[in-house]
């Protein structure tokens, strides 16, 4: 297969693309998103970019915020709930936690499900699946007529206990089919067949409410590319990392929620087995947020769940209920509201504070002149030098210097009685402290060491903090990949294809019945095997990963550690457990303490014919001044050198900075800085 | 002297490690109460035992880390070497309830103390007549279970093997203790390396100056958000319906807050004497609820520490409910806890009514359901069922919203009946509860379960079946609490707020939360409110015509404008208007 690869992110503010032809060259293209109708920008980028060649475009792959946006703007389909009898309210009493305390301004996220619409079965099932009222077919009567005359589009089922047995799930959905043949239809216990009704009844939901959504979006945009002579199948970046088929993200768009973030881990996963640096923190800072994420033994790590709308965390993870709960596999990533355009200001007891309040890209920095009057990280970093006042985006925007110096003097400075570059440089401090949260939820949280990490660093402002935010961290490693700016797009082109699936079960591991866990760890695999032969994957092109989620019975938390293959004894599970609670949590229970397997998962991927990473990406030469006046704390004000990163030859000392079109990175005095043979540019702590 | 870059950057640090205590917790608990339900907390305190930085949890622990501390300083005094740990439950000696067990680590920088990690978490059971230690109606704290009185749980690093033998034999489900006491140890040491890197980096008279400046920064604040607010006294009651001993006898509360510049005092003077069943306040027990309400209606959320309390005093007779003396019995005392915020609030609503909400829905129900399975093996399962909140100035109440004092998760229903012999009936919102207002309070929440065990011990701390959520500045009161033995059936039995009795096989409980209380004048809601409320089901048609003067019918119903402007005037005027603070509704 040789042809054009084409990675496509949307971003709230960015669209980007990145193309890369068989011979390895790399092109690129960033445009406005253009939010009323996203594929019109995707379109214009991608006529841009490889109108004269559609024909040779062998994948076309899209990270979209498409799914998180129908939420967080509630423009998803008009949905109807069925559940059991009794439990119409759960989606909306959801875990009734609130993310604040102390404020009797809170308002809780609108359920996604308006209660007229949240229709009751009768029926019930027990926990162990069997039937403790069977289903009263009379009782869907009601139902079929209320979703008849409200013209509902969209049907969530999630009945309790169907976990364990799917039956009456089924029947009802079969119901629904037979009376509504046009009405899209989310079945739990196919979507999330676990325990605990609110997870998996707003998991059901989510993906209910934005189906026909995101059906309607890849359709389009299918039809699109085709128009282009783009023949090539267009495939999705689920919020695990793993690319899907549009048709699969068409009718299980729940997983491709949080589609935009995941592309660039995935792209430092890939970057981690090239340059054999298996443990990576991945720091990926853009306009108005900063988000940290863990690659380990070449792996992302993800989490369990994620809140769609949950806005950045506030301090700290346990903050939930501001958003819409999703209990899917999503890569473990930690958002920090701290931005190039985060507002820097005083509270009223004369303590400095960073964002969370943006400028946004309106009104903006002061430096870009379009009326904004706070002082932002992006003025602060010019105010110091280290951005170049004769423009962002290769010179396409003039900043405004003496307005930024101005802003910061007037609102940070003379309150603080510090100097214009003292109370600059404070806070660009306080914003690497917020973004070192980020990072520390990703690691020390999860008991590991960001010392024994490397960072890599991208977005438009990661490469600006990242020597400074891993010196205070102790980590003595930063890479800067080619193209920081479009990283995210980059990522897409090296993802694999992958599907999860994860059944639930609860055994003690002292007696569990190990021909149980092998028959439900192949039937795992089984349907993985399913979904990538369908996705046109060879067997000897697929590989799979196993894992069992336990806890000392009794606890309420579980871990989850990775199987080896093979037949797997329940005693080795319990083990492994032992050692990652150890590991995380600082100790161990006393061996006798029973240890609960809670879940088994298998991880299908499907490889791709060729390596997708190209072995090296040229760096574009640019014109860039050779020197600029930069302020440093101790040093002051030094005349330092600014280079593109083609013109990076040897090993070079800090200060220094690396003017890029898309981002700048800044080389601080103790810091070595030099291009590895892949083009990514390095920094060592001395 | 550091500057303000630098104090900010600690402030930022600290405030990370009491947040990784908590997540620790959270992470490694083995009890629901503590995992599910969050009712625990985890804090610094600096080498005096002041309370420097809490993690996020429960805000009626706020006062309590730095009440127990003392105890166990004033206990031990120089007597602290590295590698003790503290522990302590005892109410009449820094504790809160016997549930509530206190971890302390002291942690040393050159050779000195720097600080204390702290901990405190509610155990599942801590022994005593009933499980889950937690009955409204035991008469002395002797009753109640363990008291353990500050003591090192190790030594120089060494378990103390007395204490461990003594614990394990009281407790019912002694792994859990200990699993949750492992997990409190955890997350001390979580703190103990937090508080490494901090020296490593500011060295120790570094950590200890600035720990200071960070409770004045938190003084500085407060006393900021106090200069905001005029000044003024006012006095508001508010009644528990009675302590489940002398039945029907309402034990009222009394709340006056003074406001002078930038200082406040909260004084519970007048409130009952300390009472017979277990719901008698520690003294840091009432600074808590009082805290918690004040906070809510200051303008800036400041870090929680010593500096928050310097300018706001609590007062609390001795011997009374808010202020209990031994041998009172204290282990329920959530209520009063949750009736003192909502009388705290009632106070700050005449002095400030543009920022506070009616009352609630009385705070939480405490239930438990525990026994013996057929094997003999214990099984105890604890819920707290929450929360309607109180219509606000500019909006309605939140409907199943945990409260403002607890900031607790529901359980989940398909867990309780995978872990414990119980069906789980129903558990949905009940319609025409909160109270009809402009802004309408929360709906009430039933929850219903049947037992399958044999039997088992039914316990229920619930309230506001007499004295309802009351509504402000023209809001009607919220619906009463109730409580029901097999409903919809022959042998239906309406029960009282407060029980302990027997459950027997396929009996079935039924627990309805009070509805929440409403602010301003229910026939002045925009037709468009109650128009979605009766899309909802949350109003009935009925209702809607009795409360709120709207006409209207059909499925869905759709209001009639012109019936309802006529029925509005009538209404308006021959039904008086509600007084301020409202405890009934409209006649």
């Amino acid at each position: 297969m040789s042809g054009v690869r084409i990675g496509v992110d949307i971003g709230g503010t960015f669209t980007d693309l990145v193309a890369i032809a068989a011979d390895g060259t790399v092109t690129t293209h960033k445009t406005a998103s253009t939010p009323q109708d996203y594929g019109e920008g995707i379109i214009a980028g991608l006529r841009a970019l490889v109108a004269d060649r559609a024909a040779t475009v062998t994948d076309v792959l899209h990270a979209t915020t498409v799914g998180s946006n129908t939420v967080l703007e509630g423009k998803g389909a008009k949905t109807a709930l069925i559940t059991t009898k009794g439990f119409r309210d759960i989606l909306e009493i959801r875990d009734l936690r609130m993310p604040v305390l102390y404020d009797i301004g809170w308002t809780k996220p609108r359920a996604l499900v308006e209660r007229r619409l949240r229709l009751e079965v009768i029926e019930k099932l027990r926990p162990d699946g069997s039937v403790s009222i069977p289903l009263d077919r009379d009782s869907m009567a009601p139902v079929l007529a209320m979703l008849r005359s409200e013209n509902v589009a969209s049907v969530a089922i999630c009945l309790l206990h169907s976990y364990a047995n799917a039956a009456h799930e089924q029947a009802v959905a079969a119901m629904v089919r037979e009376a509504l043949p046009d009405v899209a239809i989310s079945v739990s216990s196919e979507i999330l067949p676990e325990i605990k009704e609110y997870p998996r009844t707003s998991t059901t939901v989510i993906n209910a409410y934005v189906q026909p959504v995101v059906r309607a979006y890849i359709t389009a945009l299918d039809a699109r590319l085709r128009a282009l002579g783009i023949e090539a199948p267009l495939q999705l970046m689920q919020s695990n990392g793993g690319l899907a088929s549009a048709e699969f993200a068409a009718h299980s768009p729940a997983h491709i929620i949080e589609s935009g973030p995941a592309a660039g881990v995935v792209g430092a996963a890939a970057l981690a087995r090239r340059l054999n640096e298996p443990r990576l923190i991945t720091f990926d800072m853009g306009g108005t947020t900063a988000k940290a994420g863990l690659v380990e033994n070449s792996e992302v790590l993800r989490s369990e769940a994620i809140e769609v709308g949950g806005g950045v965390m506030a301090g700290s993870r346990l903050l939930v209920g501001a958003g819409y709960m999703l209990k899917l596999p999503a890569i473990d990533l930690a958002e920090v509201g701290a931005g190039g355009g985060s507002i820097c200001r005083l509270d009223a007891a004369g303590a400095p504070k960073v964002g969370p309040q943006s400028a946004g890209a309106e009104p903006g920095p002061v430096c870009y002149g379009r009326g904004g009057t706070a002082p932002t990280i992006t003025d602060c970093n010019l105010v110091l030098g280290y951005l170049d006042p004769g423009g962002l985006v290769g010179g396409g925007m003039r900043l405004d210097l003496d307005a930024a110096r101005a802003a910061v003097d007037r609102d940070l400075a003379g309150p603080l009685k510090c100097s214009v570059e003292e109370a600059a440089h404070g806070m660009l401090r306080l914003a690497a402290a917020t973004m070192m949260r980020a990072i520390r939820a990703v690691s020390v949280e999860r008991g590991r060491d960001p010392r024994q990490f490397a960072m890599l660093a991208f977005g438009g402002n990661g490469p600006l903090f990242a020597a400074g935010i891993a010196g205070e961290l102790g980590i003595r490693r930063v890479i800067v990949p080619p193209l920081p700016g479009v990283f995210s797009a980059f990522g897409l082109l090296v993802a694999d294809a992958e599907h999860h699936a994860r059944q639930s079960i609860r055994a003690r591991l002292g007696n569990a019945d190990p021909a149980r866990i092998t028959a439900i760890l192949e039937d795992l695999a089984a349907a993985g095997q399913d979904r990538l032969q369908r996705d046109g994957f060879p067997p000897e092109r697929q590989v799979f990963q196993r894992a069992a989620s336990a806890r000392y019975a009794g606890q309420s938390s579980e871990i989850e550690v990775a199987l080896p293959d093979g037949i797997v004894a329940p005693n080795q599970i319990a083990d492994l457990f032992a050692a990652e609670h150890e590991r995380t949590y600082g100790f161990r229970a006393p061996a006798n303490e029973p240890v609960e397997l809670m879940g088994l998962s298998v991880m299908a991927r499907g490889l791709p014919e060729t390596p997708r990473l190209p072995a090296a990406i040229p760096p574009f030469a640019q014109q860039v001044p050779a020197m600029r006046r930069a302020w440093f704390p101790h040093d002051g004000w030094v005349e330092t050198p600014v280079t593109d990163r083609a013109g990076l030859s040897g090993m070079r000392h800090g200060p220094l900075i690396v003017q890029e079109y898309d981002a700048t990175c800044l080389v601080p005095r103790g810091v070595t800085v030099e291009l590895d043979p892949f083009g990514n540019i390095r920094l060592e702590q001395a | 002297m550091h500057d303000a870059i630098t104090e900010e950057l600690f402030r930022n640090a600290i405030s990370a490690i009491g947040d990784e205590m908590v997540l620790t917790i959270y992470r490694t608990a083995y009890s629901g109460v503590l995992k599910n339900i969050m009712d625990y907390s985890a804090a610094l305190c600096d080498g005096q035992g002041r309370l420097v930085a809490q993690g996020l949890s429960l805000p009626g622990h706020l006062c309590s880390i730095p009440v127990a501390l003392q105890a166990v300083l004033k206990a031990y005094g120089d007597d602290v070497a590295e590698g003790d740990i503290f522990i302590n439950n005892d109410p009449y000696d820094g504790g809160m309830h016997l549930p509530d067990i206190f971890i302390f680590k002291p942690l040393f920088a050159e050779g000195k103390v720097i600080a204390y990690a702290a901990t405190i978490c509610h155990h599942t059971d801590v022994g005593g007549r009933v499980p889950g230690s937690n009955a409204s109606d035991s008469l002395e704290i002797y009753a109640e279970g363990l008291r353990i009185p500050p003591l090192k749980l190790y030594e120089k690093g060494r378990p103390n093997p007395t204490l461990f033998r003594m614990i394990e034999r009281n407790v019912r489900l002694p792994g859990r203790v200990f699993g949750d006491i492992r997990s409190q140890l955890a997350a001390c040491e979580i703190a103990a390396r937090g508080m490494a890197d901090l020296v490593g980096r500011y060295g120790a008279d570094g950590v200890r100056s600035l720990m200071v400046a960070m409770m004045d920064y938190s003084e500085r604040l407060t006393r900021q958000c106090l200069l905001e607010l005029p000044d003024g006294e006012a006095t508001f009651t508010d009644w528990i319906d009675d302590d489940q001993i002398d039945v029907g006898v309402p034990i009222p509360l009394v709340c006056t807050i003074r406001k002078r510049g930038d200082t406040m005092e909260v004084d519970w003077t007048g409130s009952a004497p300390q009472v017979k069943g277990s719901i008698n306040n520690t003294l840091s027990y009432t600074a808590a609820m009082s805290f918690t309400a004040v906070k809510s209606v200051l303008s800036v959320n400041m870090p929680n520490n010593d500096g928050v309390f310097r300018p706001i005093k609590v007062i609390a007779p001795p011997g009374t409910i808010t202020h209990g003396k031994l041998p009172a019995a204290c282990a329920a005392r959530g209520l009063t806890g949750f009736r003192g915020v909502d009388c705290a609030f009632g106070a700050l609503a005449k002095l400030y009514p543009d920022r506070v909400f009616a009352s609630s829905d009385g705070g939480n129900t405490g239930l438990t359901i525990g026994g013996y399975d057929k094997e003999l093996n214990p099984f105890i399962y604890v819920d707290f069922i929450s929360g309607a909140w109180g219509g606000r100035p500019w909006a309605d109440g939140l409907d199943g919203n945990t409260c403002m004092f607890a900031n607790m998760a529901s359980f989940s229903v398909e867990v309780i009946e995978a872990e414990n012999p119980l069906e789980v009936l129903d558990y949905e919102f009940v319609p025409d509860t909160g109270g009809a207002g402009k802004f309408r309070g929360g709906m009430s929440q039933r929850k219903t379960w049947r037992m399958l065990a044999d039997e088992g011990v039914l316990q229920v701390r619930a309230d506001r079946q007499t004295h309802r959520p009351y509504g402000l500045y023209g809001g009607g009161p919220g619906a009463p609490g109730l409580n029901v033995m097999n409903p919809g059936t022959a042998s239906e039995t309406k029960l009282h707020a407060k029980i302990t009795m027997t459950l027997r096989k396929g009996e079935v409980f039924r627990h309805e939360l009070p509805g929440a209380g409403a602010w301003g004048p229910a026939l002045e809601r925009d037709l468009a409110l109650v128009a979605r409320d009766l899309r909802d089901g949350l109003v009935t048609i009925e209702a809607a015509a009795r409360d709120y003067g709207v006409v209207a019918s059909g499925d869905p119903p759709a209001i009639d404008e012109s019936a309802t402007e006529v029925l509005r005037a009538r209404l308006k005027a021959e039904r008086p208007p509600l007084p301020d603070v409202a405890w009934e509704p409209a006649a």
